[in-house]
This record gives structure tokens, sequence and C-alpha cells, in this order.
């Protein structure tokens, strides 16, 4: 019962984050749409992924969107789409019928679980069976962190000839 | 235990479909990214779906924070771009960024 409600709100925040008008609200529920994702994620025992989530896309991408709305509020916001508003229902309708569709289809063909090896605890599989992985994660941040540099390093530079 | 893992397999489709629904009929650029983010969250789910499948959860909680450290870097550096854009073109417009062409 849980769960069904859990996914229903977090269903609900995103319609909410394609349907609202103001980019600010957009932001607001989908960052709620990840606390309630970090929620799930609790229910079944993912406890330390439940902290990233709730952390990192709860928290440090929402405050990234807050801040670049803030940023270019001033700017046209191009904000119209190819099909208008009212469509979003009748779209989500269409999509709950293929995603049923999909599941019937699935529910026959699911052979029952299939119990893994099963990899021990979290910090076995984090820093012993994908080792290798860490590394690319720590170039992944750089490249991040140097990417955004360079970008506001031009900006200062064009200030200069400004 | 199939049938959570069907709801949440199916909940985690949807999310997916309405990301791809935003990239596809948006025009603002911070808009694209929140689709970019909600599919991201319906890989989420099916990521937890297929843990649950093998009864490995610890697995598949590494795999979860590595893809959430991707979906960080990638919104950050999309983000950053997108005040480039607007310092450029003095709009989120989509349409605009084919002035780009070469």
């Amino acid at each position: 019962m849980l769960l069904w409600v859990l996914l229903g709100l977090m269903v609900l925040l995103t319609v909410g984050a394609c349907v609202f008008r103001d980019l600010l609200y957009t932001a607001v529920s989908l960052a709620l749409a990840s606390a309630v994702l970090a929620g799930v994620l609790f229910h079944y025992g993912a406890n330390i992924a439940g902290v990233f989530e709730l952390s990192v896309c709860a928290g440090l991408i929402t405050v990234l969107f807050v801040s670049t709305v803030g940023m270019t509020r001033d700017s046209d916001q191009g904000d119209e789409t190819r099909l208008g508003r009212g469509f979003i229902p009748l779209v989500l309708l269409v999509f709950i019928g293929l995603d049923v569709l999909i599941l019937r289809w699935l529910g026959g063909a699911l052979p029952s679980i299939v119990p893994g090896a099963g990899s021990g605890s979290f910090q076995n599989v984090f820093w012993n069976l994908r080792s290798a992985d860490i590394l690319g994660q720590v170039v992944l941040i750089l490249a991040g962190v140097f990417g955004i540099s360079a970008l506001f390093r031009l900006k200062a530079k064009e200030k200069k000839h400004e | 235990m199939n049938n959570e893992i069907l709801l949440l397999f199916g909940c985690g489709l949807l999310l997916m479909m309405l990301g791809v629904y935003m990239l596809v009929l948006y025009r603002n650029l911070i808009r694209l990214i929140i689709g970019v983010e909600v599919v991201a969250k319906g890989v989420t789910l099916l990521f937890l779906a297929a843990g649950l499948f093998r009864q490995d959860i610890a697995f598949i909680q590494s795999l979860i924070v590595t893809f959430i450290i991707v979906e960080t870097v990638l919104a950050a550096v999309m983000l950053a771009l997108v005040v480039g854009v607007h310092r450029i073109y003095g709009s989120l417009d989509i349409r605009l960024l084919s002035k780009l062409k070469g």
C-alpha cells in the first residue's frame, strides 16, 4: 500500500513538473519527486542510494535549477510547446494505456524471481568489486568541474573586453 | 514480490515516457534539462526493479550511486551551458540554437 502511495505521488509530482508554467514550481516539483524516490529506495533497504538521491538530486540539483532560473528570469522563456498544455492529460492517458499493455505482456513473459549470487554488502561491492569504476567516477566529476569552470572563464574574458 | 517489481517497472517506464514527451515537445532549454532529469528518475526506478528481481540490492545500490553522479555532472554542465546561451542570445528558446549551424 505504501509503495502505491509513494509511486502515485511521484507520478503526480512529475506530471506537475510537466504542467506548471512557472519554472520555479517545476524545479520544486522535480525536487519533491526526487524526495519521494528516495523514500522508495529507503523502503527497499537501499539506504545509501536513498541518501544520495535525497541530498544530491533533491538538494544540489534543485539548487542548481533554482539558481539558473533566477539568472535567466529576465530572458524570453520560449515557453510554448509544440502541442498545447491541454493535451497533457490525454497524453498521460495514452502513456498509461501503453504502460499497462507492456506490463501485461511482461507479466506473462517474466520468469519467477532469479536470485543472484549475492554481492555482499554495499561497501564490498563499491570498494572491491567495482573499484576500477571509482577512478572513472572521479574523472567524471573532474570533467564536470572543469567544464563548468571553462564556461564561466569565458564569461570573465568577455567582461574584460567590455 | 513479482507484482511490486512490475509496479516499479511500470512506474519507471511511465516516467521515462513523460521525460521523452518533455524532450520532444518543449522549447525551453531548462524544461528540456528537467525532461532529462525525469527520464533519469525513471531509469533509477528500473534499476531498483532489476535489483529486486535479481535479489541483489547491494550491487544495484552501487550502480544507482554511480548513475546519480553521472546525472548530477550532466545537469550541472547543461545548466552552465544554458546560462551561456542566455548570455549570448537573451533567450532560452531552443530554436535560436539553429544559428549554431556551421
